[in-house]
């Protein structure tokens, strides 16, 4: 147990949180960020990038970006996916100074149009060379918006895809489900933008929340990646009695989760379980056992869950997994290839990246013999992924972070440990005796001012202890 | 109506609602006929929150000024408060065209226009624009460019805005009792009217209307208002840090703050204890003095230092001359000025409305201050003497007027 006092002692509060950056781009990019921002996001920074001056300085971002000065002067982008690119081009400089101190950069846009589709992929591939990893929430454009739209869509995607390492794609046709057919098109629009909100916020909070069981960026991405694939996503969150079967079901309840039908298809689920300090263990035992009566056998989950003092007596579920376009069940043998494929370019690129799939490794013996990276962008990565064979994937032996990437990285250069990963447990323990009393506020609106609620008393967030 | 106007002027506060009911006089006093109020309930932070309660609240309000005024209440003014409201400083410019170079009504109110031309959210809504001095071809300081000769008029207003739907609850609310709304102004710059001479303006003065659920400022430099804002702490915020921390119950811990509370501290013997006494009168749990103002002088320290670095980000601060002004229920509370002074280095007191003459106790009431203030900015609008730049509700608003 050195290691644990070790742990305990870098409380250093300023690197608690990987910095991560939210860019949205274009029209239907904005409104999901402004959506996002509505919502509430901590632990994040958003961009707003746009050729529209107009939307931009209706964005509730706090950082702006114009493209185009001179290409576009003020206007949008016209639907023309050249001339995004050209604007985007034309500021590029301006969009590196954006997204500078980042490690991890989610990109918002809506692909279709001009800006959406012709900055976006530029944005992914800036945001690599900045030293970020790179993961895009992207709509796709309804049927009827014509076939033109979507071909853009479609090819921007793939671009999209190139430089980014994951994409996590909605199709706007399957925002109809949610919405009854009598609500008006603003709402169907305003379902797609609730939705991307709500899953970059899930994400962000699985990433930043410290973890009892951590969930990686490598886990996520092994969840997320299918190359065309079908996002399935689902998030419950639940304070009743019974609130780990209410949370899961609020989950699968999800319209990208199709009640769990969906996810006995899914050959990989990330499964992230965030509760107050009086989460139980059979608390998640009950929920895991209910959700592995939506999964198939083979399927292998990828939990991890954590205690955050902010959720009080809440418990939230985020499920996250990707189906191939086919909804492949025998797709199962593909899978490595498909998860290996997009991460050599992170190493290859970007070695700060390494050290934090690498840290999550450290304390775990890895039984994989450490292979050469590689370099192309080709399936090359064949090596037994621990998990792989595991046949029924019991819940309780997937340790975040076991996974070929670990083992890989181990022979690139260890720069820095993560102090995230190392200080989790640390961590944890300050989170608690954060105060979460509002007394009558309780519901109302919080006032937040310069970072500090100001409905909890003073005294308890100045630490004045009451006789 | 006869030549004495009646106005009346509503205020949904957090703690309470009050209508004061109100005639001007020509001599631009104001005369205060009665005052009606009631408790409120669903409102939170100076914004309502539960529709039906607080629809309900108000017309008990209306009730009781209506009965205790002797007449009948039609239309109203109100006040608006809340965190959402937000300002700033523009200056709008003008070319007057070539063959003229007489400044008429028309170009002022044109620069106005182009002086609001500047993006706000698109949710929100323009309460107020207030002139602050125009500039006629490189000359500072005018006050009314009307009849001047000059090319260029340049406008520099105050602009406070507010998110619209929020701003419209409030309007709805009285809208359903059924009653009038003549016009919607910014609670603090209706108490500004009344606790302020004209005097006090030009030497610059910050006032601070502490209220239930919110805690709005304006700050007067050089006669005009430069800042103001609403930060949406208030006496509540108080009650509810007594009562969480030293656990009684919230009614108890109001009662114990308007009686006991203080926001100085070292100012009691060391020990000495203050005696609850429960419902039956029985002697009940003891609390420490100290304790007591320590909680309640926390919050106020903290509130007054959010003000003092929100006031900083401009330099007005510093050419307040007249000091700092306190009003509203929260005023009341023991020390408050002492701490203000301490706070923001600058002579502080509690005021309440002046210039007015009727129902004296409700005139010297700080609580009422923002409720008498809406009378003196409706008789300023009604007057039609429109000194700068008035301007009347059109249609649903879209449009305000405002006043210095």
């Amino acid at each position: 147990m050195i290691q644990l006092s070790k742990n305990y002692s870098l409380p250093e509060r300023a690197e608690d949180f990987i910095p991560i950056k939210i860019v949205s781009v274009g029209g239907a990019g904005l409104n999901a960020l402004d959506r996002i921002v509505l919502d509430g996001l901590e632990r994040a920074e958003v961009v707003a990038i746009n050729t529209d001056v107009q939307s931009l300085a209706s964005s509730v971002a706090a950082h702006k970006v114009q493209l185009g000065r001179t290409v576009t002067r003020g206007l949008g982008a016209g639907g023309d996916p050249e001339l995004g690119y050209q604007a985007a081009v034309e500021s590029s400089e301006e969009i590196r100074e954006s997204l500078a101190d980042a490690r991890m950069i989610f990109i918002c846009a809506g692909l279709g149009g001009g800006t959406g589709s012709g900055a976006a992929p530029l944005i992914a591939q800036l945001a690599r060379e900045a030293g970020a990893l790179v993961l895009g929430f992207v709509t796709l454009p309804f049927s009827f918006e014509g076939r033109r739209r979507n071909a853009q869509a479609r090819e921007a995607l793939d671009r999209l895809d190139q430089f980014a390492n994951a994409v996590v794609c909605f199709e706007n046709d399957q925002m109809a489900d949610i919405v009854l057919p009598k609500a008006g098109i603003h709402q169907a629009f305003a379902a797609a933008d609730i939705l991307i909100s709500q899953s970059v916020r899930s994400i962000v909070n699985v990433i930043q929340r410290p973890g009892l069981i951590r969930i990686g960026f490598d886990d996520l991405l092994s969840a997320l990646r299918r190359r065309n694939g079908r996002c399935l996503f689902g998030f419950g969150e639940s304070d009743s009695d019974n609130r780990a079967h209410d949370a899961l079901a609020q989950a699968l309840k999800n319209p990208l989760m199709d009640r769990g039908r969906m996810l006995s298809d899914a050959a990989r689920i990330l499964v992230h379980v965030a509760g107050g300090p009086g989460m139980t263990l059979s608390e998640v035992e009950v929920l895991m056992q209910e959700l592995g009566r939506h999964v198939d056998e083979q399927t292998q989950i990828l939990f991890g869950t954590a205690v955050d003092g902010r959720m009080e007596n809440r418990l939230s579920v985020t499920i996250i997994s990707s189906l191939t376009a086919e909804a492949d069940p025998a797709s199962d043998t593909a899978v490595p290839l498909q998860v290996a494929t997009p991460l050599p370019p992170i190493w290859e690129q970007q070695p700060e990246a390494q050290t934090e799939v690498d840290s999550v490794q450290e304390s775990i013996p890895i039984p994989v013999p450490p292979s050469v990276p590689p370099v192309e962008f080709a399936p090359i990565e064949h090596e037994p992924r621990m998990e792989e064979p595991a046949p029924g994937a019991p819940v309780s032996s997937k340790k975040p972070g076991v996974h070929p990437a670990g083992a890989q990285s181990k022979i690139g250069p260890v720069k820095k440990p993560n102090p995230v990963e190392e200080k989790s447990q640390a961590k944890q323990e300050i989170l608690q005796f954060e105060p979460v009393t509002r007394g009558r506020f309780e519901k109302s609106e919080p006032t937040i001012v310069e970072g500090e609620d100001l409905d909890v008393p003073t005294y308890l967030r100045k630490k004045f202890k009451v006789k | 109506m006869a030549s004495n106007d009646l106005m009346v002027g509503l205020e949904i506060g957090t703690s309470k609602i009050c209508v004061v009911v109100g005639e001007g006089r020509p001599d631009g006093t104001i005369k205060i006929l009665g005052v009606g109020q009631a408790p409120s309930r669903g409102v939170r932070k100076g914004e309502i929150v539960d529709f039906e309660t607080a629809r309900k609240c108000v017309h008990e309000a209306v009730v009781d000024a209506e009965q205790k005024s002797d007449v009948m209440i039609r239309s109203v003014y109100v006040a608006v408060a809340g965190s959402h409201l937000q300002s700033f400083n523009n200056r709008g410019c003008i070319m007057l065209p070539e063959d003229r170079d007489e400044i008429d009504e028309q170009d002022v109110e044109d620069v106005k226009i182009n002086a609001r031309e500047v993006s706000i959210p698109a949710q929100n809504a323009f309460l107020h624009s207030i002139i602050q001095h125009y500039h006629v071809d490189g000359q500072d300081g005018v006050l009314s460019p009307i009849g001047m000769s000059g090319q260029k008029l340049e406008a520099d207003f105050h602009i406070i805005h507010g998110v619209r739907t929020r701003i419209q609850n409030g309007i709805r609310c009285v809208k359903e009792l059924p009653l009038e709304v003549e016009d919607v102004v910014f609670s603090a710059l209706a108490s500004a009217q009344v606790v302020l001479t004209q005097n006090q303006k030009d030497l610059g003065a910050l006032v601070i209307d502490v209220g239930g659920g919110t805690t709005d400022y304006v700050l007067y430099a050089d006669g005009a208002i430069r800042q103001s804002g609403s930060l949406a702490v208030g006496g509540d915020h108080i009650t509810n840090d007594i009562s969480m921390g030293l656990r009684i119950p919230m009614a108890r811990a109001e009662k114990l703050k308007i009686e006991e509370g203080s926001c100085i501290l070292g100012n009691c013997l060391p020990g000495e204890m203050i005696l609850l006494k429960d419902d039956s009168g029985f002697a009940g749990k003891e609390i420490e003095r100290e304790t007591l103002n320590t909680v309640i002088h926390m919050r106020m320290r903290e509130a007054f230092e959010l003000l003092k670095r929100r006031l900083e980000e401009h330099p007005y601060l510093s050419y307040v001359g007249g000091g700092i002004f306190i009003t509203g229920g929260c005023s009341l509370l023991n020390g408050i000025d002492h701490l203000a002074e301490e706070i923001f280095e600058l002579p502080a007191r509690v005021v309440h409305a002046h210039n007015t003459s009727g129902l004296t106790s409700a005139v010297e009431n700080p609580q009422f201050s923002t409720a008498i203030g809406l009378i003196k900015y409706a008789q300023a609008v009604q007057t039609g003497r429109r000194p700068r730049g008035f301007g009347r509700i059109i249609g649903r608003f879209k449009f305000f007027g405002g006043t210095r």
